[in-house]
């Protein structure tokens, strides 16, 4: 029970927080809000502002929980001493209509209802896979560190953290439910703000249906009640368009201010939301057609995303990380993998996308989620067109909507649900029957028992009332281990690794419930090259199974490379696991004074001149004319044949050995080299996890769904292994020596 | 107001001011920028490298000594007991019999060693008086040894090559000549064994 408490306390006094720095800020600007509308929009405004002081906490490394407390505590009391009130101190908005009984009944039914299902989801130990993963381990890791550390081995370290900066708080004093709740109230303040906006326009029971459609959607729910960012970025990017609105109105030059913070802050959110900064920013070129205001816009926005973009510009090579790597090349995250991860995110594996519209709204299997039946509605959304209303809305849905494609994920469609719905609630604004049946019809369809009738069931969505979880009546662990995919990995790990030693998974583990880190395969360029190496002990595919020789007229040179000369076709990689001279049958000895390049993919050279057959450079990108590998000799030697070992997983290659002249100039030495069945050894298997051992890697988790998983099971100890610990569907592995 | 100049360029309008970008300004910055991210992109490139530390040659490949030994302290140790060690457990020890032998797989069969860790107890030593102990594996005898004093003793000693086939059972014993009579209605002891096996 005192964890329960503690949750509550954690996100209540974090979302406290946000709301007094939010009126601190709107107070000083003078914003007329009617309290309808301040209550929300106060509360995402703090957010921003108070995102970037925990940023500065965690960069100034004194991330401990009296800090943040104090700091929290410093800004409710500041606010008070000013006059914290719900109907604020400065300026009140124009009244509205109170509204009708019917609405109110409708609205108050629906929305409570969901709001205590997604309270008690919220409030129960955190079982998301992205929130128990990556979104809180790395808020629990930063809590650990007491600050930012440079994790070169999770590209999503690398993702900005807008949101999960008022988890830090929240995490800190009530543990992974406070971060739950916190996102929670994001959803909440959502819904309000749609409501509040209904009323700003005259048209109530668009409002109200507008934020129902969001706030009952399943997808919302689902990501709402979890420590996600979905929710949370599409109640800043509303906000971003509601200040748009209110300076419209006001005319006044400061309420650009907050349009700034929170376009940016959108950017620090999540990647993709960045669009509503472009519609900010055309709406005010076009409002006002004068330079300054843009450039406050501009330079408010920076203050919110630069500190990412400098982040990530200074620790990895690249202000866009992990995404923007042909541009900004660095050695973290291979060009391939992102080609490919972004191409994976563009189909889930659906062969066409025709059917989308019926996975997004009712199937939700491929898509993981869906948004609800009624948004079938969406075409008649056009109507709201003949508002003026309705086509800014529109116009800021459908730039927000633009980078969907980029992820096709049900919940990367959550930041355009409040444009969306409150268009489809304008265009039958005019009949509120209409849009109480609309209304009740959505609920009904949304909520799980009715919704498990007709959605695929792998579609992520909320499956249970745990009121009991959330009370902590049953055990947290209890409730962990039934429900969460990672957590039994998790408890492994912790159980079993002697502290401070990494884990290396080929898929990963709850990682906010393990102390230790987890690399997983695909998360980084050197994580991928040690599942390279890992997975070349049973795949012969990868192994080095083929020599390429190139054999010439004896020559003196001081730089030889080969190089690739043809284009190959996705995802055919250039690969070598190791590169030889020789002359006269016997090999250079390979001299410290040596110099090596490659290109692309420099930062792996050295693993085609390691001695190792168990490693490999790989060039990361698609094979492409003009890659090389290139040895210096520092002195010039006799050379008459070059080896490449490699294996076989690439065909359509074409290679040639050139050395360098006095002049420096490339010269063509052979082509067309001879294939040579290469020997794989027999310890292929002890060499690929000491491999792994000697990069500091004593542990291997591998869940029996792994490719490979048999292999590792039949006999761990040919690969140096031994079984240390074993759950339903997962293996935990240590080195032997 | 927005007004076009005659290069092309977007001139605001702002209180009798104007506040102008130049087709031609446009243009630098693009090519500024286009510079700087280039820049950004080239900067990025490291170094040339000097070859890193080589692996052993594939035949010199041994990253770990082998290790066939049982502890009496193993949770599983008594899966590997053949004859005349006792089931009694305790935390790291156990008495034995006569010729206490147990069963274990190596994958190797290179460079393997015999070795045994046991106590000759002061106790029983002073009944038996100095004793002969037989290293076997496989049942052959791989060495004998006097023990003259009681107390811990250590016996470790290279497996001529062809007594082990890589991957097959292997028995490895100490066959004492002399044991003591222990309590009443007890089997007699042998000595008190801490771990025996094989390692590279």
């Amino acid at each position: 029970m005192r964890q329960a408490v503690a949750a509550l306390f954690g996100a209540g006094f974090t979302v406290a927080g946000c709301y007094a720095a939010g009126t601190l800020v709107i107070d000083r600007l003078g914003a007329a809000l009617r309290r309808d509308e301040r209550i929300p929009l106060a509360f995402i405004l703090g957010a921003a502002c108070l995102h970037l002081v925990i940023f500065a906490i965690l960069a100034l490394h004194i991330a401990y929980w009296p800090v943040l407390v104090c700091v929290l505590a410093g800004i409710i009391v500041f606010s008070l001493r000013g006059g914290i009130s719900l109907r604020g101190t400065a300026q009140i908005g124009k009244p509205v209509p109170p509204l009708v009984w019917p609405l109110r009944v409708v609205f108050g039914l629906c929305a409570g209802a969901f709001s205590i299902l997604y309270l008690m989801n919220a409030w129960a130990p955190e079982v998301s896979p992205d929130g128990g993963g990556y979104h809180l381990g790395l808020v629990a890791r930063e809590l650990r560190d007491h600050g930012f550390e440079k994790i070169t081995t999770n590209m999503y370290a690398m993702l900005s953290q807008g949101v999960e900066m008022l988890y830090v708080p929240a995490f800190a004093i009530g543990r992974h439910s406070a971060a739950a709740l916190v996102h929670f109230c994001f959803a909440i303040a959502l819904a309000l703000a749609i409501l509040a906006y209904g009323r700003r326009i005259g048209k109530p029971w668009a409002g109200a249906a507008g934020a129902l459609l969001t706030f009952a959607s399943p997808v919302v729910g689902a990501s709402g009640s979890a420590a996600y960012v979905d929710v949370a970025t599409a109640a800043i990017v509303f906000a971003v368009f509601y200040w748009t609105e209110i300076w419209d109105e006001q005319k006044d030059m400061r309420l650009l201010i907050p349009v700034g913070l929170l376009a940016g802050y959108a950017y620090a959110a999540k990647y993709t939301a960045f669009t509503i900064g472009i519609y900010a920013l055309l709406f005010v070129v076009w409002r006002t057609k004068r330079l300054r205001p843009v450039l406050l816009v501009t330079g408010c926005a920076l203050i919110m995303a630069g500190p990412w973009m400098a982040r990530n510009w200074i620790w990895y090579q690249n202000p866009l990380a992990p995404f923007g790597n042909w541009l900004f090349r660095n050695p973290y995250i291979h060009v391939l993998f992102e080609h490919s991860y972004a191409a994976s995110l563009r189909s889930y594996g659906m062969p066409s996308l025709w059917p989308l519209p019926m996975e997004l709204m009712i199937r939700g299997g491929s898509t993981y989620g869906i948004i609800g039946p009624a948004f079938l509605l969406l075409p008649a959304a056009l109507v709201a067109l003949r508002y003026q209303a309705g086509r800014r809305l529109l116009l800021a849905g459908a730039l927000v909507f633009s980078t969907y494609f980029a992820n096709i994920g049900t919940r990367f469609l959550i930041p355009c649900l409040p444009f969306f719905s409150l268009a489809i609630g304008m265009a039958f604004a005019e009949s509120a029957p209409l849009l109480g049946a609309m209304m009740v019809f959505h609920a009904v369809a949304s909520w799980p028992p009715v919704m498990k009738r007709y959605v695929n069931l792998n579609s992520w969505r909320l499956v249970r009332f745990p009121y009991k979880a959330a009370l902590r009546i049953t055990p947290p662990e209890k409730f962990l281990m039934e429900n969460s995919y990672g957590y039994a990995g998790a408890r492994m790990i912790e159980e079993h690794v002697p502290k401070g030693e990494p884990v290396f998974s080929m898929t990963g583990a709850a990682d906010a419930y393990t102390t230790h880190d987890i690399l997983v395969s695909f998360q980084s360029a050197s994580n991928q090259a040690m599942a390279d190496t890992v997975n070349m002990g049973w795949d012969d595919e990868l192994q080095p199974s083929m020599q390429r020789v190139f054999r010439f007229e004896a020559r003196p040179t001081r730089r030889m490379r080969v190089l690739q000369t043809a284009q190959a076709e996705d995802p055919e990689q250039w690969n070598v696991h190791e590169l030889r001279f020789y002359y006269q049958g016997k090999e250079l000895v390979r001299n410290p004074s040596w110099r090596l390049r490659a290109w692309p993919n420099p930062w792996e050279v050295q693993f085609a001149f390691d001695n190792s057959l168990a490693t490999r450079w790989r060039s990361g990108e698609i094979a492409f004319p003009g890659m090389y590998l290139d040895a210096d000799f520092g002195s010039e030697q006799m050379v008459d044949e070059v080896r490449l070992v490699t294996s076989h997983d690439f065909e359509r290659v074409k290679l040639r050995v050139e050395s360098m002249n006095a002049s420096n100039v490339w010269e063509n030495v052979a082509e067309n080299p001879k294939l040579e069945a290469g020997m794989v050894p027999s310890a292929i298997r002890l060499m690929a996890i000491s491999e792994m051992r000697e990069r500091g890697v004593r542990n291997l988790l591998i869940y029996d769904s792994n490719y490979g998983a048999a292999d590792f099971a039949k006999d761990p100890e040919a690969w140096g292994l031994k079984l240390v610990a074993r759950g339903e569907d997962v293996r935990l592995y240590r080195t032997i020596w | 107001m927005m007004k076009l100049d005659a290069k092309g360029g977007i001139w605001f309008e702002k209180a009798g001011k104007y506040w102008g970008i130049v087709a031609g300004m446009k243009r630098r910055l693009a090519l500024v920028g286009a510079m700087v991210l280039a820049e950004s992109g080239c900067q990025n490139m490291p170094e040339p490298y000097a070859p890193p530390a080589q692996r052993p040659a594939v035949e010199k490949f041994h990253p770990y000594r082998m290790q066939a030994i049982v502890s009496m302290s193993d949770d599983d140790a008594q899966a590997h007991f053949v004859q005349d060690i006792t089931p009694l457990a305790t935390s790291s020890w156990r008495w034995t019999g006569k010729k206490p032998t147990v069963r274990v797989k190596a994958r190797t069969d290179e460079e393997l060693r015999y070795t045994i860790d046991f106590v000759l107890p002061e106790a029983n030593f002073r009944e038996t008086g100095p004793v002969n102990i037989a290293f076997l594996v496989n049942d052959r005898v791989l060495d004998r040894a006097r023990y003259s004093n009681a107390g811990d003793q250590h016996f470790e000693k290279p497996i001529p090559a062809g007594w082990i086939t890589a991957g097959q059972d292997i028995t490895v014993a100490a066959e004492v000549d002399t044991l003591s009579a222990g309590p009443p209605v007890a089997p007699k002891l042998g000595i008190v064994l801490v771990r025996i096996g094989i390692t590279q």
